[in-house]
């Protein structure tokens, strides 16, 4: 029973993921969804750039991609209608992306108790035994039925399936 | 680009005390639409809402990432506009504490520099929405100078 509804919730969480807001403003890919650990694809787009005469890419999107990766690793972990908003994220960045190469992305969850969740993540492009960065990042475990991941892609089932623009959600000011 | 460019904008931008001017050389900062002026206590940054932002669409609030990306954004266009120094400096780390969900409007933010060695500037952000003194992330910042 348990791996039937986690069956059905990894769609759902790559779903929610890869096609709402950030998500599909960036164009990452979740390519491993299993209990507590997640991998993402994404590939070089020159707009994301931080550097104008390198070309390499923000740290920023290292930031986004990681803390999407982590936050998904840790939502695997719950058991409840709960969601996982971010504590803290801690960053350390080894050397520079190259640009025109895919980054790829993996979090673990190392410590999962009552209320935090604990998970460490890294970036890498050629080895990742060299990665860009490394992070850590808590979670919070917070129950909330209204916006929880289910409730969610429920609400969103559609605009989720058919990926409809990112520019048509939410309403006006 | 090339790197004359970088340098004579950035020369521009302090002297016109504009530095938006540096914040548009930035390709990411146009992606998530950061913004920048002078105001009375230094550099005010500020970022409007927009639907690529979203994190969670049910609240909706503000991805997390777009929140620390902007924050170590201006930390870096803190350093270019106030230090001396004529390339995109290298961040070393970064460090970002959550304090509120932040909400589908503007945040603001504002940095100081904590530390500045030979060769390596501390600089903190605090960002928030509404009200100053009610914070939603505050965020840590090492930079190697070039």
């Amino acid at each position: 029973m348990v791996n039937l509804k986690f069956a059905i919730f990894k769609p759902m969480l790559k779903l929610a993921m890869e096609r709402t807001g950030h998500g599909a403003a960036l164009g990452f890919e979740l390519t491993k969804i299993s209990l507590g650990e997640v991998e993402m694809t994404f590939p070089y787009r020159p707009e994301l750039a931080g550097n104008p005469v390198t070309g390499v890419v923000h740290g920023g999107v290292i930031v986004s991609l990681l803390d999407t990766c982590c936050g998904s690793a840790a939502i695997t972990m719950l058991a409840s209608n709960a969601v996982t908003p971010t504590m803290d994220l801690r960053l350390d960045y080894m050397h520079p992306a190259e640009p025109n190469k895919p980054i790829y992305v993996s979090a673990k969850v190392y410590r999962d108790t009552s209320s935090v969740i604990f998970c460490r993540g890294s970036a890498w492009q050629d080895d990742p035994e060299n990665p860009i960065a490394h992070c850590v990042a808590t979670f919070m475990k917070v129950e909330t039925p209204s916006i929880s991941l289910r409730n969610t892609v429920r609400r969103n089932f559609r605009r989720f399936v058919l990926g409809k623009k990112v520019d048509g959600q939410a309403g006006g000011k | 680009m090339i790197d004359h460019e970088l340098k004579s904008t950035l020369i521009l931008a302090r002297s016109e005390a504009n530095p938006q001017k540096i914040l548009d050389l930035i390709p990411y900062s146009s992606f998530i639409g950061a913004q920048a002026k002078i105001d009375e206590s230094g550099v005010m940054y500020w970022l409007e809402r927009r639907p690529s932002n979203i994190g969670n669409p049910s609240l909706p609030a503000i991805h997390g990432g777009v929140i620390g990306g902007f924050l170590e954004l201006s930390a870096s266009i803190e350093l270019l506009y106030f230090l001396d120094v004529t390339s995109i400096p290298k961040v070393v780390d970064f460090s970002l504490d959550y304090l509120r969900p932040g909400r589908y409007k503007t945040i603001y933010a504002s940095c100081s520099l904590l530390r500045q060695g030979k060769r390596v500037v501390n600089v903190a952000t605090t960002a928030w929405q509404d009200d100053v003194s009610k914070p939603i992330a505050t965020a840590r910042c090492h930079f190697l100078l070039p």
